[in-house]
This record gives C-alpha cells, sequence and structure tokens, in this order.
C-alpha cells in the first residue's frame, strides 16, 4: 500500500515550477503559447499518479509514527482534482483571448491550482494550513490584478479578515498538537479515537471551523468573499470560486475524518449545519437584491457553499456522496456562469439596468447560459438536479425534513433570481443603437469555447451522473458515519 | 463585517505593556513558570490584535495589530514546545538514543512557528503596499474613509 515514489507529487510540483518560470516572461506571444501548452498539461497532471498513501520526507514511518508529508489519493480526490484542473486550464485559455495577457496572472492561477491540490491531497495538518495561506495569498492577488480602486479595497478587507482566520487556524492546529502530538490526520484520529476529549481539543475543533469558514465563504465571512468575486474579472471570479469549494470540501473531509463519529462531535454537527443554512439564505436573500449581475452571481456562489457544507456536514456517507458531487457540479455550472458574464460584460457592462435584448445577438451564448442557470436552479436534466436530489435524500435520511425543504427554498429562489437575470439580459427590448452598439464590439472566441466544454459538461452529468458517484462512493463510505436525529 | 468603530483603543495600548512589565517581574522575582507566563503573554497578544484588527481606525494599526495577533500565535507554539532544560532536537553520532529522545525538544512547533513568520511577511507585505495605494489616493490612513463600502 505503501509507495516511495510515483509521479503523484507532479499535481502540486509541475504547476508550482511553471509559476516560477511564467514570472519571469514579458512577451505576452510567448505567455500566449506557453499558456495554451500548460492548459493543456494540466488535464493530464490527475492520472499520473495510482492510488494510495505517499510518504515524501526523510524518516517515512517509524515504530508505527509517522514522519513527513502525508498524501492520500483515492479516486474521490482524482475526480475532484480533475474538474479543478479542467476548470484552471479553461479559465487559462479564456485569458488567451483576452487583449492583455500578463505573465503574474498565470503564474499567480497555476500556483492556486497546485496550493489547492495540495490542500485536497495532504494528510497532515502542517500542510494544510501552509497552502490554505497561500491559497488566501493567491485570490487576494488575482483581484488585485483587475486594477481597479473598489478591487483594492476588497482585497484588503479580504486580507484583513484572512490574516486573521489564518493565525486562528494556526492556533487550533496548535491546540490539536499539544493535545495529540502529532500533526498527522491519520495519527492524530487514531489518538482522538482512544483518548478523553480535553477542553483544548475543543478549541482545537473550533478553530478548525472558523479557518473553514474562512476558506469557504461561510457566515460570517460571506460578505468579504461575496466582495472579492464581484470585483475580480468574472473568468477570474469562477476560478477564484473553485478554490474556495475545493478548500471547503477539504478542510471538511479533514474535520469528518478527525472528529466523525465521536461523542461530542454532535454539537459541532449542528453547528456546521447551522452555518450552512445561514450560508444558503443570507447568500441567496442578498442575490435576490443585487442590481449587478456579477454580484448577483457572486452571492448565488456563497449560497452554492451552503449546499455543499450543509451535504457534508450531515456526515453521513450518503451526505458526503452528495457534497462532493454538488461541489463538483458546482464546479462547473457556476464557473460557467462567470464565464457567461465574462462575454456578457464584453458586450456592454455588467449593470443589469444598461443590458437587454442580447438574444438575437448571440443566440448560441445565451442557450448555454441558459442550461447554466437551470443546472445551478436543480431543473432535470442537469447536473444540479441530480446532486440537489441526492442532499436533500441524505437530510431526509438523516429524519432532517425542514434541512430538505430549505434547500427547495432556496432552490426556488435562486431559479427566481436567475430568471429574473436571463429576462433582464437577453429579452428585455432595447433600442436600436444598442443593437448597433452591441454589434460592434466583439467576443472572444476562446471564451465562447470554454463556456461550450462547461454546458456539455453540465448535460452529460446531469445525464450519466454514476460517472462521479461511483468514484466517490467507497471514499465516502470510509469516512461517513451512519446516524439519524 | 464592519471593520472600523470610533471607539477610544488607548487604554488597551497602555494596559498591554503594564501587563508585561508585570509578568517579567513575576517570572524574574517569584520564579514564574516559564510556560506559563508565555502562555499568559501570547493570550495577552491575540486579545490586543484582535482588538485592535475590530476597534481601531487606522489602517497601518490594524497591520501592526495583525502582526501582534501572529506572533501570540508563534508564542503558543513556542510554549508548547517548550521543555525545561531540552537540547536543540539535532541527533549527533555520539548521541545515545533514549538520552536524546527524552531530552530532545519537540521541533514540529517550531517548523510551524518559521512557516507562519514566512507566511505572515507575505501577507503583510502586500497589505502594506496596498497601504501606500490608499495612501496616495486618500492621503489619510484612516480606516472609516478607506474600507467605507459602496
Amino acid at each position: 500500500m505503501v509507495k516511495i515514489m510515483n509521479l503523484l507529487p507532479l499535481i502540486v510540483v509541475y504547476p508550482l515550477i511553471m509559476a516560477i518560470i511564467f514570472n519571469y516572461i514579458y512577451k505576452s506571444k510567448v505567455i500566449r503559447i506557453l499558456a495554451l501548452l500548460m492548459a493543456l498539461s494540466l488535464i493530464i497532471l490527475p492520472f499520473l499518479g495510482s492510488y494510495g498513501t505517499y510518504f515524501f520526507g526523510a524518516h517515512g514511518m517509524e515504530s508505527g509514527l509517522i514522519s513527513g508529508i502525508a498524501y492520500i489519493f483515492n479516486p474521490a480526490k482524482q475526480i475532484i482534482i480533475f474538474t479543478l484542473m479542467l476548470i484552471g486550464s479553461l479559465v487559462l485559455i479564456t485569458g488567451i483571448g483576452e487583449k492583455r495577457v500578463n505573465g503574474l496572472f498565470v503564474s499567480l492561477l497555476l500556483m492556486g491550482l497546485a496550493s489547492v491540490s495540495a490542500v485536497v491531497l495532504a494528510d497532515d495538518l502542517f500542510n494544510i494550513y501552509v497552502f490554505y495561506e497561500i491559497v488566501a495569498i493567491v485570490q487576494t492577488g488575482l483581484v488585485i490584478a483587475s486594477g481597479t480602486e473598489k478591487a483594492y479595497k476588497s482585497a484588503f478587507r479580504y486580507m484583513i479578515m484572512g490574516n486573521m482566520a489564518g493565525s486562528l487556524l494556526l492556533l487550533g492546529i496548535a491546540f490539536l498538537l499539544s493535545a495529540t502530538g502529532t500533526l498527522n490526520i491519520s495519527d492524530m484520529h487514531n489518538y482522538l479515537a482512544n483518548n478523553p476529549a480535553t477542553p483544548t481539543i475543543y478549541g482545537g475543533l473550533l478553530m478548525l471551523i472558523i479557518g473553514l469558514c474562512y476558506g469557504s465563504g461561510l457566515p460570517p465571512f460571506h460578505t468579504v468573499k461575496a466582495d472579492i468575486y464581484a470585483r475580480a474579472k468574472p473568468f477570474v471570479a469562477s476560478m477564484l470560486q473553485t478554490y474556495s469549494k475545493a478548500i471547503l470540501v477539504a478542510i471538511m473531509l479533514v474535520i469528518l475524518k478527525l472528529f466523525g463519529g465521536l461523542s461530542y462531535f454532535n454539537t459541532a454537527h449542528g453547528a456546521l449545519i447551522a452555518l450552512s443554512i445561514f450560508g444558503m439564505v443570507f447568500g441567496v436573500v442578498m442575490a435576490l437584491l443585487q442590481s449587478d449581475y456579477k454580484k448577483l452571481l457572486s452571492y448565488h456562489a456563497i449560497s452554492q457553499v451552503g449546499y455543499v457544507a450543509a451535504g457534508l456536514a450531515i456526515g453521513t456517507p450518503l451526505g458526503i456522496v452528495a457534497g462532493i458531487f454538488h461541489a463538483i457540479n458546482n464546479f462547473i455550472y457556476k464557473s460557467a456562469l462567470f464565464l457567461g458574464a465574462h462575454i456578457v460584460s464584453q458586450k456592454k457592462s455588467s449593470n443589469l439596468a444598461k443590458l437587454g435584448g442580447l438574444l438575437p445577438i448571440m443566440p448560441t451564448v445565451a442557450f448555454m447560459i441558459l442550461c447554466a442557470k437551470l443546472a445551478i436552479s436543480g431543473v432535470p436534466p442537469f447536473n444540479g438536479f441530480q446532486s440537489k436530489l441526492l442532499l436533500a435524500e441524505a437530510a431526509m435520511n438523516v429524519n432532517m425534513p425542514e434541512l430538505a425543504i430549505i434547500m427547495i427554498l432556496v432552490s426556488v429562489g435562486t431559479f427566481v433570481s436567475m430568471m429574473k437575470a436571463f429576462y433582464l439580459i437577453f429579452l428585455k427590448p432595447c433600442s436600436e443603437e444598442q443593437i448597433k452598439e452591441y454589434k460592434t464590439t466583439k467576443v472572444s472566441k476562446y471564451s465562447i469555447f470554454s463556456l461550450a466544454v462547461l454546458t456539455i459538461l453540465c448535460i452529460l452529468l446531469g445525464i450519466y451522473p454514476d460517472i462521479v458517484i461511483n468514484q466517490i462512493t467507497p471514499y465516502a463510505n470510509e469516512i461517513g458515519r451512519i446516524w439519524t436525529l | 463585517m464592519i471593520l472600523y468603530y470610533d471607539i477610544n483603543y488607548d487604554i488597551i495600548l497602555i494596559l498591554y505593556p503594564i501587563i508585561e512589565i508585570a509578568i517579567i517581574l513575576l517570572i524574574l522575582v517569584m520564579n514564574m513558570d516559564l510556560q506559563l507566563a508565555s502562555f499568559i503573554t501570547a493570550g495577552i497578544l491575540a486579545i490586543v490584535g484582535l482588538y485592535g484588527v475590530f476597534f481601531v481606525d487606522n489602517v497601518l494599526k490594524k497591520i501592526i495589530a495583525l502582526s501582534a495577533l501572529g506572533n501570540g500565535v508563534n508564542l503558543t507554539l513556542i510554549a508548547i514546545g517548550y521543555k525545561a532544560g531540552g537540547i536543540v532536537p539535532i541527533k549527533m553520532p555520539s548521541m545515545e538514543f533514549t538520552m536524546f529522545a527524552t531530552k530532545a525538544v519537540y521541533p514540529l512547533p517550531q517548523a510551524l512557528v518559521l512557516t507562519n513568520i514566512v507566511i505572515e511577511a507575505s501577507m503583510l507585505a502586500i497589505m502594506l503596499a496596498l497601504s501606500i495605494v490608499f495612501y496616495k489616493k486618500y492621503k489619510t490612513l484612516k480606516a472609516s474613509i478607506i474600507l467605507k463600502e459602496d
């Protein structure tokens, strides 16, 4: 089972090295070609390593205790990383089509991909903390790269919160380290399962949850997170929200692995489910109020984080399958929506009051955006329907029909605001001058290509959800605990 | 989230050094346990940091408060790894293993602290750079003006 060396570390190492190289390239033609090659090679990475537990570092396993970096790779993590890399490469391809291509942007994006993959793969809290902080820095950098003053402001706010939450997360890790004497998650789980709980461990769990909330954008950090999505360029925002959700899945799985099944975890279950409900409801209510398309989408991103967190917080095998599957679907359709917003704002702006009448100008794009909108509201036959159905089923199985009802109500709210946005962008009648203006502005073909790939995936996963579910189920059975209220 | 309040913050900034001096006196005069003293100091640092982040209306002071919070966490980690009469956790060939295992301090917290210092330095650098940009634009460092929601 234990492998000494494999090509698995390339998932982390290759983007990191390329990030350093891209930092020193200034000619935009070279950047474009290299970025295209990067985009193609990123997709192959998750298939290079074989499944199993990996140890890197000097000592390996010594008298039952593990020292050094530990990675665990299994089909569930493979599919998460594959989706992540796919969206990363599609965003890179979209970035190539932009007028000004910056080496720093590509470098930050690759650094983020490497760090998020490392957080997903890692089996020790040390690694998770380091790469978690790098993701926070990368997200700030990507927001700053959009260059507006508002972006600087939200980046600063995000940074203050990030520094604070990062310190608190480290404090939690310190508590857990002092209580258990190790940072390896498997060892720590064994210790926690066989020893009585102490206040230090409670403190550690609380701090881990604070770190999780910041990393994913659950309340109380939802406003800063929504702010950075809205201020970044829309196609960058699609990457930012993918990072956040992958971090959510990774850290939530760590918490479940460490504490799942322990008697004192029931309270934390309740707290996590409450947080996710707040996230869902706040997100959708705020989204209904927005008049800016980017802001609307950002608040929906928060709302969807609530769904993923609810599924994972339930903690049964079905809940975990539903949560991870919804996260993967979310990567896909939310990125499609942000890319759609990118295309729309290239035409005119992202202010819903100024838009209208775009349907005759670009019917195919409108169709693809409609598909993504139906997917996010949970309409069959798109992928959102499949995972929302699983989520509601998981909630019903633990005797929480209230949770299922809230999920359905929030879905209705999502549908309403999405259809409102669709009407205002594509169907609302507009003047002749505006149509002339639409015809003169061009949209890059790269972004339409990326949108098309994501739309096809939406429909494909909606019709054949088993492609993903079969991959996740073994891992969910390993981590999940069966319980009812 | 609200990041600025106009509250008089000087009290805690004056109290903090007094408490620090009191702790140093406790260590020197009363022979207080070094680990306990570090935990108390770390707690004070963290509280001052959190207070400063939320209630001080100055961008630069917010950054200083954040670094105080980070240092509190660092001190906690160092105190966890502390061992009275411990030795450096590097095993020389001449050392006996049991002696090394009982005496050496735990190196993991120190590794975490080193990593945290690097990360924090980069984060603070970005924040300071941003505050320079803000200062050039607004000619002030008041967080209530700079970070105003629009």
